[in-house]
């Protein structure tokens, strides 16, 4: 290793070494707005002679002084410059059109963005910085189509699921690759546990300060990823940070620039509790779990004088609930204390306002030859949710020089070490949690309205065991959870480039590049004993400490080269191998039965057991990908992969799969269309890909192993018993990769003057021979296998629409632009195996989760469901409840109909103006946060208690059903514990995901103080939103990953209310 | 631009060294990153290195667990413990039964298969008739709960779709594993195991215990095997088989609490400092009180000394919802909801939702699971408290083969030797759980045990009322002390109410249109959606092989 770190800072010290250069030739560098323009022609007035600039817009020629250059490029004005005795010329072409950008595609190749046969989006620093979401992942919800975010809560810091294009595989990851600055960002999602047993941990793409973030770009299709190899199959998020895109300008000096922001977030899914009725159940007053009590009022039917249980006096007061038997050794003073019955508001004053404060410096300059960016951030955000917060610190240092032998080298090295802390959270259905561990929300939401949680001791004084109303303690103290119970992830993390580029010719470039990824992920969950939830070695106290250690080495060595094979032909190509080198080390220790109450420390517990996981996996592969260009009219694309995988046996261990991509112009070649005064069609391009990337099994699937383990149970002299016993998984040797295909097809245009741009694109994608983790049947003596079977088949739209409704000449006018994308897909499972299987439930529980079955969408929903006879009439019990069928059924598909976003931003003088809506149609969630709220009867929803009920459907007789039920028994026997099916919603929702505001001081102003320039913004996030299709008082968001980032979706399990957020920043330049 | 100019080579200064040290360093630092052969999990141990001990080890845990739970269903059906489930389609979803299935073929019968080759190359042929019982002992089990289920298509990683055996074929193959595992466990040369978990090395109860279960086999066949009587009587005949409570064929748990956890699975989930776990049956609970039985001290402990509606006392609608409410029509003649005495459990099919009762209701006694034996101190049980969960798993008992033997006398029509029979096995039954007060060192055992002639007293007044009665009155008294003297085991209990139809004493289920009677339970899910040789059954009331009792109108309590 120390090999590769020398190397690394070589590379990374030439770069501050002043250099000096020959000066026998004109050189320079062509530049655009966003960066250096590559390919770009380079020819001396009057003559044939010329060249074309490289890669990095350098480019080089031999020219009399008084020659004139002509510095051109499509869709650019061209330039002319006279060389007079200039030995170094730097142009800057404006652009005469702004379609005709250069984007960054794969593997870092600039391409004119109309030469692409795949659709690429782009987001612009300004979507991203300031924002009050300190998760750029969280940034990028709705800001492009085809992307689809989901957060695992509103917890600073928590997960977050990016998935592009929808589900391909199911057994393999989902997520979205992340490249930053060229090189393969880990991304990944290391939970401390299951949904079920505490979900804890941030995605990592948290190292990453958005605000030092240039630009991001999505390759959505597999023509685009191609290069990428089997990394890009789910699409990629290209992002170049300040410090990657550091570029320079001899005519700029240096500047400096910060930005200072401050947020205030809250709970924005706070449910609308109603306030009329206490605990109990069935107008009886109890120390419940449920609310289903008396009302607050003393008279009417359901007062709480006409109570059966007679428990309340006639002021008001009931036994205080520590003034009983179990509680009177503890809480002395609490004997023959009253407690007032009344509504507490608990819940609300639970949760706290939370604060995020940001600050980002950051340095550039640099004379075009030597550039640097340094860049440095800090945010601290604490969450509306007590316990919870995140320090980020994260700084970035990058720059590039051209040398004088040819040798241009750049590099980014970047530096961040984030700081997690939450109380844990696990999945609950509506009893305390359902796993091992505890979880904060997880006994919160259905407190019973007469219930103060803030005014009821939470520790035992004596052993500081957790204390509350339940007669028999069985519930644990919400505010215990928060002060007793931690997770906290701290990551130390170091990423970064090195790229070297020798120009063997003008046209030759070899180029390798090294990205270094590695962090240390410090995890501590902890928990004092005393608790209730979970196992006994939770009660007794945890301690568990453990580090993930990750790594990724890449490699890339590229030669790329392009020429004119004719005066109307273009051909480039670019050749290579890279290698891929990832590396996952768990260690640790996990700790149980703490001795002195409170000292978190290993030495203080009685067990110890071991954390360790190792899993190692290399993948190189070599690619070719030549491109052609006809009269700027007409592009191809062809590229091709090989990849070679270590996980599996030598026979499947490659793969090769190619691309192509067409994309044609036909307002190059009928000019006519434009029509008259540029109202007709400016500009339209249609074009087709078709790509092809493999998925490859992560771990040793191969591998048949044995258990051993030490600890199964103990002899009769108390010594513990070694066991072995064969393992659960079927080693496969003949699994292979799995194969993606996908054709897409597009077009991108703009209308009249250019006001109205509209791109479309459709996709159909393929998955064959799936890795499945095949559920077997015991008998065979294998609980799974990892096997090739079946066929996802995937169709999708997305549009982006642009509308400039006003767009004013002044440029002080008023500005008017709307934004609208949209998205939709859907995945169906065409093909599972021979018949072998009829279902794989690959995410949730096996009898309540995310299942793939033949002929039905990818993901469906299944779960218990309530009986049907022979009519498909539900059936009904004799005490008028819904009969349940415990065979899997179908009980609701989690892929909304469709996702449109629509972003309004208006300008006027020094003022704008922006929000954006995020609108889903559609999609199912089965919500145990629904379920328990109506089944415990808290919401406003279920006031009207003397109803009765009749439920839908037949005897078993088959006579119709006529039996009266209670509110309670409606809400809490069926909706709430009733069949799966009856608590799935759908989840149509619309939101005002954000709003924004902002003013930026006039130059004048600022003349005689030291800023260049000075800004404000104002700005909300997710300030509102509505799921009209479920209960109005439970106020759900079902924006959450009830089953954590992986392939799982539309579950949720009481752990996840959402953040809204708001403040303002300053943005000042020096 | 011309194509020309542009291909030919420029002569160009190339720093050849310089080229050479970046493809060195590449080559350096790729090491690492090429090697394409890592196909082996370095945290895990290979096939090759399995051992027969620790196998065997790992067998004999597995068989307990396995036992475990298929005698809590079985008890649970037969009102020995509460089934929560008012239809008895719905009381058990095919899900249930994914853990069971799991342990018998995964775990246990995949682990015998490596063994046993490994145990015959070394010489321990004692391993070997240990993994020939458990694999008997398992296909019975599963053929009594399932029907027809794999086995000879199993285990063979070649086939992931084995077909299931018919139940009789499988019963016959259980009796070859016995004679096997007979022939292994006298082989005096081998070895003992590492580790023996039933019987610590006596390998003559072994063979007891091997008998027995062939008894047990024939006794569950004989409604379709006319030589089943016959056989099961030679098997009397030689004696050797379990006669004595000191050879009774069970599984000791410990008290350590984690790491490992070698309590009691139902101590563990019952003995917490918030009580929960089970309800205990009304059924049992009032049969045993009303009738003085000398168990119930240690099969019950009571938290509390009167239960809501009881005795006078109010009822409360938090603790207990049904105490407030009339009982249904058709539980004429049976107690409903509460019990007197401070018994606090469920009626059979009582599904509702779980009141913060956990530190009242009545719990797990002493016997079996190592809990707390009820000396009226009527206080909250805790984790740690009583026996510490060092109870036992019963699995084949003497008073066992007392009541079946008692059962072939009944219908070979021979009372008086039934009568005999029932009187040993409530006997039997009762001095091994009188040996239990015991574990739960605080209990005050001298003032609550039964004394002698309580004993006595109880065992005369059934016997008397078995002899007084008719036969059917007969096949309900032995009925009902058979399944007392099954409590912690009611695998047993659902053959002999499903072979003859009694007792029809039962509590009804609380839903006076359950359904028909779970005659087998469905499939489990993990084998009826991933074999494609298999199917979910209609619904539960298909019935094994051995079970040609009408199909409607059968057992008589439902």
């Amino acid at each position: 290793m120390k090999t590769k770190f020398s190397g690394i800072l070589t590379l990374l010290l030439a770069f501050v070494v002043q250099v000096s250069f020959a000066q026998t030739t004109v050189s320079g560098t062509v530049t655009e707005e966003n960066g250096p323009l590559p390919g770009a022609n380079v020819i001396i007035k009057g003559t044939s002679t010329g060249t074309q600039t490289d890669f990095d817009g350098n480019y080089s020629i031999q020219a009399s002084p008084t020659d004139v250059l002509v510095f051109s490029f499509v869709g650019f004005s061209s330039q002319e410059v006279t060389v007079g005795n200039q030995s170094t010329i730097n142009v800057s072409l404006a652009g005469d059109n702004a379609l005709d950008e250069v984007i960054v595609t794969a593997q870092g190749i600039k391409r004119e963005k109309k030469a692409l046969g795949y659709a690429v989006s782009e987001i612009a620093s300004e979507a991203i910085k300031e924002n009050p979401q300190t998760d750029v992942a969280r940034i990028l919800s709705g800001k492009a189509s085809g992307v689809q975010i989901t957060s695992q809560s509103g917890l600073a810091g928590s997960a977050t699921n990016v998935i592009i294009r929808g589900l391909s595989s199911f057994s393999q990851s989902n997520q979205a690759l992340f490249i930053v600055d060229g090189v393969p960002f880990d991304s990944s999602t290391n939970s401390n546990d299951s949904f079920q047993d505490g979900n804890n941990g941030s995605s990592r793409f948290l190292d990453l300060d958005p605000n030092n973030i240039e630009s991001v770009n999505v390759l959505k299709g597999l023509a685009a990823s191609t290069l990428y190899g089997s990394a890009g199959r789910n699409g990629v998020i290209l992002i170049t940070t300040k410090a990657g895109s550091a570029k320079g300008n001899a005519n700029k000096k240096a500047e400096i620039s910060i930005t200072q922001s401050l947020f205030m977030s809250e709970i924005a899914s706070l449910p609308d509790y109603q306030d009329q009725y206490g605990g109990g159940f069935d107008q009886a007053f109890g120390w419940f779990f449920s609310n289903w009590g008396p009302n607050f009022s003393p008279n009417g039917a359901s007062g709480y004088l006409n109570d059966p249980s007679g428990s309340i006096a006639e002021d008001g007061t009931l036994a205080h609930p520590y003034s009983t038997a179990s509680f009177s050794a503890d809480f002395p003073e609490f004997q023959g204390a009253r407690y007032e019955w009344r509504p507490y508001d608990s819940v609300e004053q639970f949760f706290r306002t939370g604060v995020t404060s940001s600050t980002s410096i950051n340095a550039r300059g640099g004379n075009g030859d030597v550039n640097y960016n340094m860049n440095f951030g800090h945010t601290d955000e604490s969450g509306f949710t007590p316990g919870n917060n995140l320090v980020r610190n994260a700084l970035s240092i990058g720059g590039n020089a051209k040398l004088s032998n040819n040798f241009r080298v750049a590099g980014t090295l970047n530096w961040s070490r984030t700081n997690f802390k939450t109380p844990p959270v696990a999945s609950s259905t509506g009893s305390g949690t359902s796993g091992s561990g505890s979880s904060v929300f997880g006994d919160l939401f259905y407190t019973p309205r007469s219930i103060d949680i803030l005014g009821l001791p939470f520790e035992n004084p004596t052993d500081g065991s957790s204390t509350y109303y339940r007669q028999n303690n069985s519930i644990q103290h919400p505010l215990w959870t928060v002060k007793n119970t931690r997770f906290s992830q701290e990551t130390n993390r170091i990423f970064g480039s090195a790229n070297v580029f020798y120009d063997l010719n003008d046209d030759l470039v070899l180029n390798y590049r090294f990205g270094l990824d590695t962090y240390s992920e410090n995890n501590v969950n902890s928990q004092n004993r005393g608790g209730i939830d979970g196992t006994v070695a939770t009660q007794s106290g945890i301690y568990q400490t453990w580090n993930n250690t990750n790594k990724i080495y890449d490699h890339f060595l590229s030669l790329s080269g392009q020429y004119d094979l004719s005066e109307s032909i273009g051909f480039a190509f670019n050749v290579g191998a890279t290698s891929k080198f990832e590396e996952f080390r768990q260690n640790g220790i996990s700790s149980a039965g703490q001795n002195v109450f409170g000292v978190l420390a290993h030495f203080n517990f009685d067990n110890f057991n071991f954390i360790e996981d190792f899993v190692q996996r290399n993948v190189v592969g070599v690619f070719a990908q030549t491109s052609f260009d006809y009269k700027n009219l007409l592009f191809v694309e062809l590229a091709a992969r090989t990849d070679w995988v270590s996980n599996l046996s030598v026979e499947n261990r490659n793969i090769t799969y190619p691309s192509g991509s067409i994309s044609f112009i036909p307002t190059q070649v009928w000019s006519g269309l434009k029509g008259e005064n540029g109202g007709g069609i400016n500009y339209l391009k249609v074009r087709a890909g078709y790509g092809t990337s493999a998925g490859f099994e992560t771990r040793y699937p191969v591998a048949q192993t044995l258990a051993l383990s030490t600890q199964t149970f103990q002899d009769a002299s108390g010594a513990n018993v070694v066991t072995n016993t064969t393992s659960t998984r079927l080693g496969n040797p003949d699994l292979k990769p799995e194969r993606v295909d996908e054709v897409e097809v597009g077009i991108e245009s703009r209308f009249i003057n250019n006001r109205v741009s509209l791109d479309l694109s459709a996709y159909s994608r393929k998955t064959q021979d799936l890795i499945v983790d095949q559920p077997l049947d015991p008998s065979t003596g294998f609980t799974t296998t990892s096997t090739n079977i079946g066929e996802i088949q995937t169709k999708g739209i997305e549009a982006d629409l642009g509308i400039g409704i006003i767009q004013s000449e002044d440029p002080e006018g008023f500005n008017w632009d709307v934004n609208v994308n949209f998205t939709t897909f859907t995945s169906e499972v065409t093909d599972l195996g021979n018949g072998d299987t009829e279902e794989i439930v690959f995410a949730g529980f096996t009898n309540l989760g995310n299942a793939a079955r033949e002929g039905e969408t990818l993901g469906v929903m299944v779960g218990t469901t309530i009986a049907r006879d022979d009519s498909g009439n539900f059936l009904i019990d004799s005490a008028g409840d819904y009969i349940v069928d415990n065979e899997n059924g179908i009980i609701g598909d989690p892929i909304p109909d469709f996702v449109t976003n629509i972003s309004n931003t208006f300008r006027y003088k020094n003022f704008n103006l922006g929000f954006q809506f995020n609108y889903t149609q559609g999609g199912d969630i089965y919500s145990q946060t629904i379920a328990t709220l109506l089944g415990r009867g808290l919401t406003t929803d279920t006031e009207n208690r003397e109803n009765t009920y009749i439920l839908p459907g037949v005897l078993e007789d088959g006579t119709p059903n006529s039996i009266q039920i209670n509110n309670s028994d409606y809400y809490f026997g069926n909706v709430f514990t009733g069949p799966s099916e009856l608590q799935v919603f759908d989840a149509t929702v619309v939101r005002l995901q954000e709003l924004s505001f902002g003013y930026s001081f006039p130059e004048r102003f600022l003349e005689k103080t030291p800023f260049g320039n000075l800004s404000i913004t104002v700005r909300g996030n997710n300030l509102w939103y509505d799921a009209p299709n479920t209960p109005d008082g439970v106020n759900f968001d079902p924006n959450v990953a009830g089953l954590g980032v992986g392939n799982g979706s539309g579950f949720d399990y009481l752990n996840g209310p959402s953040a809204k957020q708001y403040g303002f920043s300053i943005n000042a330049t020096f | 631009m011309q194509l020309s100019k542009k291909l030919i080579m420029k002569k160009q200064f190339i720093n050849l060294r310089f080229i050479l040290g970046l493809f060195l360093l590449i080559g350096i630092a790729s090491c690492e990153t090429i090697e394409l052969d890592l196909t082996e999990d370095p945290l895990a141990i290979t096939p090759d290195s399995a051992d027969a001990q620790l196998l065997t080890n790992q067998i004999q845990l597995d068989f307990v667990f396995f036992a475990e739970t298929a005698g809590e269903f079985g008890g649970d059906v037969t009102r020995i413990g509460q089934m929560a489930g008012r239809q008895y389609l719905a009381a058990y979803g095919p899900t249930t039964f994914d853990r069971l299935w799991q342990r018998a073929y995964r775990d246990i019968l995949s682990d015998i298969r490596i063994m046993t080759p490994l145990a015959e190359e070394s010489g321990l042929s004692k391993n070997v008739g240990i993994g020939q019982f458990v694999e008997a002992y398992v296909l019975v089990t599963l053929v009594d709960l399932f029907g027809d289920v794999p086995y000879s298509e199993a285990l063979d990683p070649e086939n992931l779709n084995p077909m299931a055996d018919s139940g009789e074929v499988l019963y016959e193959r259980a009796i070859e594993l016995l004679n096997l595992a007979i022939v292994n466990f006298n082989d005096d040369v081998a070895p003992d195991p590492d580790n023996d978990f039933y019987y610590d090395g006596n390998f003559q109860n072994w063979v007891k215990a091997a008998n027995s279960l062939k008894m047990k086999i024939y006794a569950s066949s004989r409604l379709v095997d006319d030589s089943a009587v016959t056989s099961f009587n030679s098997i009397v005949a030689s004696g050797d088989f379990i006669t004595s409570t000191s050879e009774d064929m069970q599984f000791t748990f410990g008290a350590n609490e984690v790491q490992p956890d070698t309590r009691h699975p139902e101590y563990a989930a019952q003995y917490t400092g918030q009580g929960g776990g089970d309800y205990m049956s009304n059924w049992m609970m009032d049969k045993m009180d009303t009738s003085n039985d000398p168990r119930i001290r240690y099969y019950y402990y009571r938290q509390n000394a009167v239960t809501p509606g009881a005795d006078g006392e109010d009822p409360n609608l938090e603790l207990l919802a049904c105490s407030a409410a009339v009982a249904p029509d058709h539980y004429d003649g049976f107690t409903f909801c509460y019990l007197s005495n401070g018994y606090w459990g469920r009626d059979h099919g009582n599904a509702q939702g779980i009141p913060p009762d956990g530190l009242l209701k009545t719990a797990y006694g002493v016997y079996p699971v190592g809990g707390q034996f009820d000396d009226n101190s009527f206080s909250a049980i805790s984790q740690g408290s009583g026996g510490g969960g060092a109870g036992i798993m019963p699995i084949l008992l003497a008073s066992t083969m007392d009541f079946l033997r008692a059962e072939i006398a009944l219908v070979s029509n021979d009372p008086a030797s039934a009568e005999t029979l029932l009187q040993s096995g409530i006997e039997k039954s009762i001095s091994k759980v009188r040996t239990f007060g015991a574990l739960d060192a605080d209990a005050d055992l001298a003032g609550f045990e039964p004394t002698n002639s309580d004993v006595t007293t109880f065992v005369g007044d059934t016997v008397s009322s078995f002899v007084a009665n008719t036969t059917e009155g007969r096949f309900n008294v032995l009925g009902e002390q058979f399944f007392i003297s099954l409590y912690g085991n009611g695998m047993d209990a659902y053959n002999f109410y499903r072979r003859t139809g009694y007792p029809s004493t039962l509590q009804p289920n609380l839903e006076p249109s359950p359904g028909g009677f779970i005659r087998s339970m469905l499939y489990p899910q993990s084998y009826a959606a991933t074999n494609s040789n298999a199917s979910q059954k209609p619904d539960q009331t298909v019935r094994v092989f051995w079970d040609t009792n009408p199909v409607s109108g059968f057992p008589f309590s439902n």
